[in-house]
C-alpha cells in the first residue's frame, strides 16, 4: 500500500499501544509524513525514535486541533480517557472526539478515521455481531461513552466529513497492555481466574491486522460513513487464549470458577470488607492453634470434614503442603463487571471489512502468539 | 569562608530535582542565578528554591557569579560551556559532557587557556559500590577478566515538557543514560579495540540500544540500554576466578561469586557517610570536590579530557550505527529476509 506515501497525517493517542503501532507504521510502510499530538511526552520515546513532527497538547487544549489538524490529509483518532474518573473519562472521549472532528472539518481533512470498540455492541454483547447490531448503552462509563464519541464521529459525515470508524475487538501483541503485559503478569504473579472454565467466546486480534484495518480505512472511498468490526481469523475461548500466556511462561497458572464463584471471591478479597475481614482474623486465629485444631478435629468424620472445609477456604494448608504455598500463589480478584465479558459468547464478524476494505486478518492466533512471545522475550515481560 | 556563587543553566527537571537541591546542601557553594530560556520558568524557579536571580541568557552569569552548572540539551552544552570557560568562569556541565570529541577539545582548550575548573556530571563516579568495583577490578580479585554484560533500562518516565528532549541532535538513549555507562566501562575495563552498535531510532532518536565492545586487553562486553523496558540494571562482570555483579545506578549491593559456587553480598561504604540512595546524594559529593578544585586546586572527580573519552565512543557509535530492528518490528507482509533487507538498506 503506498496511498499514504509523502501524505500528511495526524494520529491522536499516538504514544499508547494502537497510535504507536500505527506511527511505525506509517513512517516505516507508508512513508507517510507524520505529526503526534502529545499531551504526556514521558510517554514519547517510542515514536520519538522516528523523524516525525511531534505537537504538544491534549485534546481538551482550546486551539491545539485546529493547528494539529491544518494541512493533513488524513487523521487518525486513537486517543481516548485512559485517565480519572469516569466522567472526566467521557469528556476526553465524546467532547475531545467531537473537537477532532470540527477540527477536521475546518481543515478540510479528507478522511477521519476513528478508533472505537466492540464494546458499542453491549458490554458484553451476545450472540453473532456484526456491523448491523445495535449499539447498546449498558451504563458502561467506557462502551457508552464510545458509542456517543462513535455516533458524533458518523454524524459528521452530513456535515461533508469523511469519517470511517473501526471497531478492534481483543487486541493482543507487542506492547498491548490490556491483553498481553497483563495477563503476562497476572500470570506470573498469581492465578488467574477463568470464569466457567474459560468456555466463554473470545475474539482476538493482533495489533498490525487492526492497523492495517485503519490503514485500509482511511484510503478506501467505499469506508466513507462506515463501521467496521476488526476482528482475527477465527473466535475462540478464554481458556486457548490464555492458554497461550501460560505456554509462553511454561506455568499452569489459572483457576476455575463459575460467574458467582468469580464474584464471591472479589467480595472476599476487597480489604476491609466484612467476609475478607472476618475471613482474616479467622485465618490468623486457627492458624495459630493449627496442631491443636488438627489433633481434635481428626479423629471424627466430622471433624476431617470440618477440617477439609478449612482448608478449602484456605483458612488452614492442605495437609502436607508448605504453609506458605497457599498464600504464596494468590488468586487475582477479577472485578464483577468483568465476570459477564468473560462468561459471553458473543462472535464478532468482520466480513464488512474483507468486504469494502478488501482487508483479512494476516496473523492467525498462533503466528499471532508467536511474535507476541518472541516480544514479551526481548521486553523482559516473560 | 565566602560561599562560592553558582549559577544554574537550565532550569529543566535535573536542576528542578538534583542541581538545586544538592547546592542548598552544600556549605561552600550556593545558587545565585538561574538561567532559562524561559522567562516564566526561571522566575518560578528560583522563586522555588529562593534564588536571587533568575535570566533567560546565560551570558548574564558573566561577571556575576564564581561557578556554573550547565544542564542544557546536550547539544548546546559545548557552546555554552566554551563562552563561560573563556570567561574564567569554573564549569560543572552536565553528562554527556559534549557530542563530539571536538567539542570536548575546544571545552578542555578554554578551561586550560583561562585557568577556570572544568568537571563533567559524571556522577556515579561518587556511588561507593561503582568505586569499590573499579578498586576489586585494578587489585585484579577476579584475576584476568573474559567479559562483562551490562543492562540497564526503564520505561521511560524522567518528566519531560517538551519535545526538546527528543531532538534528533541531542540523542538518545545513548546519549543520556548511556553517558553514564560509557563512562563505567572506559573507567573499569580502559580503551576499547574495537566494537559494533546497533539501535532503533529512523530519524528520531533511540529507545533501545546494544553495543558489543572488545577492549584493548581482550575483555569482551555487552551494553544494552532501553527508554521502553525495564531491564535487570546491573552488570556482571566475569573473570578467571569468578564474577562480580553490581547494580549500575545510584548505589547497590556488590555481590562476588567465586567459581566453586560460593558468594558474597555487600555494599561498598565510603567512612562513615550513609549509602546514597538518590541522584542528589551521588551529586553532592562531586558537587564538593567541584568547590575543592576551584578554591584550593584538587582535582575534580571527572574532568574534561577524562569525559571525553565516553564521548568519543558515543560519537563513534552514532557514526557507525546500524538499524536495530526486531520481526515484530517489520509489519504485517514482511518476513525474515524482507527485515534483513532493510537493515542493509540502512547501512
Amino acid at each position: 500500500m503506498s496511498g499514504l506515501r509523502g501524505t500528511r497525517v495526524l494520529v491522536t493517542g499516538a504514544t499508547g499501544f494502537i497510535g504507536g503501532r500505527l506511527v511505525e507504521r506509517l513512517v516505516r510502510e507508508e512513508g507517510a509524513s507524520v505529526r503526534a499530538l502529545v499531551r504526556n511526552f514521558t510517554n514519547a520515546p517510542r515514536i520519538a525514535r522516528f523523524g516525525i513532527e511531534m505537537m504538544p497538547g491534549d485534546l481538551l487544549s482550546a486551539g491545539v486541533l485546529d493547528r494539529a489538524a491544518e494541512g493533513c490529509d488524513v487523521v487518525f483518532h486513537c486517543a481516548y480517557g485512559a485517565q480519572g474518573t469516569d466522567a472526566e473519562r467521557r469528556v476526553v472521549n465524546v467532547q475531545g472526539t467531537e473537537r477532532v472532528l470540527a477540527a477536521a472539518l475546518a481543515r478540510h481533512c479528507r478522511r477521519v478515521v476513528h478508533v472505537s470498540t466492540m464494546s458499542v455492541y453491549g458490554d458484553p454483547a451476545q450472540g453473532d455481531v456484526d456491523e448491523t447490531a445495535p449499539r447498546r448503552y449498558t451504563g458502561s462509563a467506557y462502551g457508552d461513552s464510545k458509542i456517543d464519541a462513535e455516533n458524533a464521529a458518523l454524524g459528521y459525515c452530513d456535515k461533508g466529513l469523511s469519517v470511517a470508524v473501526v471497531q478492534p475487538t481483543i487486541v493482543y501483541g507487542p506492547w498491548a497492555l490490556t491483553w498481553t503485559i497483563k495477563p503476562l503478569q497476572q500470570l506470573q504473579t498469581g492465578r488467574v481466574i477463568l470464569v466457567n472454565d474459560g468456555d466463554g467466546t473470545c475474539n482476538p486480534v493482533y495489533i498490525d491486522d487492526v492497523v492495517s484495518a485503519m490503514l485500509a480505512a482511511a484510503q478506501s472511498p467505499a469506508a466513507h460513513k462506515q463501521a467496521f468490526l476488526v476482528s482475527g481469523d477465527r473466535p475462540i475461548t478464554w481458556r486457548e487464549f490464555f492458554e497461550h500466556y501460560q505456554r509462553m511462561l511454561s506455568a499452569s497458572a489459572t483457576v476455575a470458577m463459575t460467574a458467582d464463584e468469580a464474584r464471591a471471591h472479589f467480595a472476599a478479597s476487597q480489604p476491609g470488607g466484612f467476609v475478607s475481614e472476618s475471613l482474616r482474623v479467622l485465618k490468623r486465629e486457627v492458624r495459630k492453634r493449627e496442631a491443636l485444631v488438627r489433633e481434635h478435629l481428626s479423629p471424627t468424620g466430622a471433624g476431617r470434614l470440618a477440617l477439609g472445609v478449612a482448608e478449602q477456604l484456605t483458612l488452614l494448608p492442605r495437609a502436607g503442603s508448605p504453609p506458605p504455598a497457599v498464600d504464596a500463589v494468590p488468586i487475582h480478584p477479577l472485578p464483577p463487571s468483568k465476570v459477564p465479558m468473560f462468561a459471553a459468547k458473543a462472535r464478532f464478524r468482520a466480513d464488512k471489512a474483507a468486504r469494502l476494505l478488501g482487508w483479512r486478518p494476516a496473523f492467525d492466533l498462533d503466528r499471532g502468539m508467536a511474535m507476541t512471545e518472541e516480544w514479551a522475550r526481548w521486553a523482559r515481560a516473560i | 569562608m565566602q560561599k562560592l556563587k553558582c549559577a544554574v543553566i537550565g532550569g529543566g527537571a535535573v536542576a528542578e530535582r538534583v542541581h538545586l537541591p544538592a547546592l542548598a546542601r552544600c556549605a561552600g557553594i550556593e545558587a545565585a542565578l538561574i538561567v532559562d530560556k524561559s522567562a516564566g520558568r526561571a522566575r518560578q524557579i528560583a522563586a522555588q528554591f529562593g534564588v536571587p536571580r533568575a535570566a533567560t541568557d546565560y551570558r548574564d552569569a558573566i561577571g556575576a557569579v564564581d561557578a556554573a552548572i550547565i544542564g542544557l540539551p546536550h547539544q548546546l552544552h559545548a557552546s555554552v560551556a566554551v563562552d563561560l570557560l573563556k570567561a574564567g568562569i569554573p564549569v560543572l556541565v552536565e553528562k554527556p559532557m559534549a557530542l563530539s570529541p571536538g567539542e570536548c577539545d575546544a571545552m578542555i582548550d578554554a578551561s586550560a587557556a583561562s585557568g577556570a575548573v572544568l568537571t563533567v556530571g559524571l556522577l556515579r563516579r561518587c556511588s561507593p559500590s561503582l568505586q569499590w568495583v573499579k578498586r576489586a577490578l585494578d587489585a585484579g580479585l577476579l584475576g584476568t577478566l573474559s567479559s562483562f554484560d551490562l543492562s540497564e533500562g526503564a520505561v521511560y518516565r524522567w518528566p519531560v515538557a517538551s519535545p526538546s528532549m527528543f531532538r534528533r541532535e541531542g540523542g538518545g538513549v545513548l546519549a543520556d543514560a548511556g553517558s553514564h555507562v560509557l563512562d563505567l566501562v572506559l573507567w573499569w575495563f580502559g580503551d576499547y579495540r574495537s566494537f559494533s552498535y546497533r539501535d532503533d531510532a529512523q530519524g528520531g532518536v533511540e529507545a533501545d540500544c546494544l553495543l558489543d565492545l572488545e577492549m584493548a586487553d581482550g575483555v569482551i562486553g555487552r551494553v544494552e540500554l532501553s527508554r521502553t523496558r525495564d531491564l535487570r540494571n546491573s552488570c556482571v562482570i566475569t573473570g578467571e576466578r569468578g564474577t562480580i555483579a553490581v547494580g549500575t545506578k545510584t548505589d547497590s549491593v556488590v555481590t562476588v561469586t567465586w567459581t566453586d559456587g560460593t558468594s558474597l553480598g555487600g555494599r561498598g561504604v565510603v567512612g562513615d557517610r550513609p549509602s546514597p540512595t538518590n541522584l542528589v546524594d551521588l551529586f553532592e559529593p562531586q558537587l564538593r570536590q567541584f568547590v575543592n578544585a576551584i578554591k584550593f586546586g584538587d582535582a575534580p572527580v571527572v574532568s574534561g579530557a577524562e569525559a571525553r573519552r565516553s564521548v568519543e565512543l558515543l560519537a563513534a557509535c552514532y557514526r557507525t550505527r546500524r538499524l536495530w530492528i526486531h520481526p515484530w518490528d517489520a509489519g504485517a507482509s514482511a518476513g525474515a529476509s524482507e527485515t534483513d533487507t532493510l537493515v542493509e538498506a540502512v547501512r
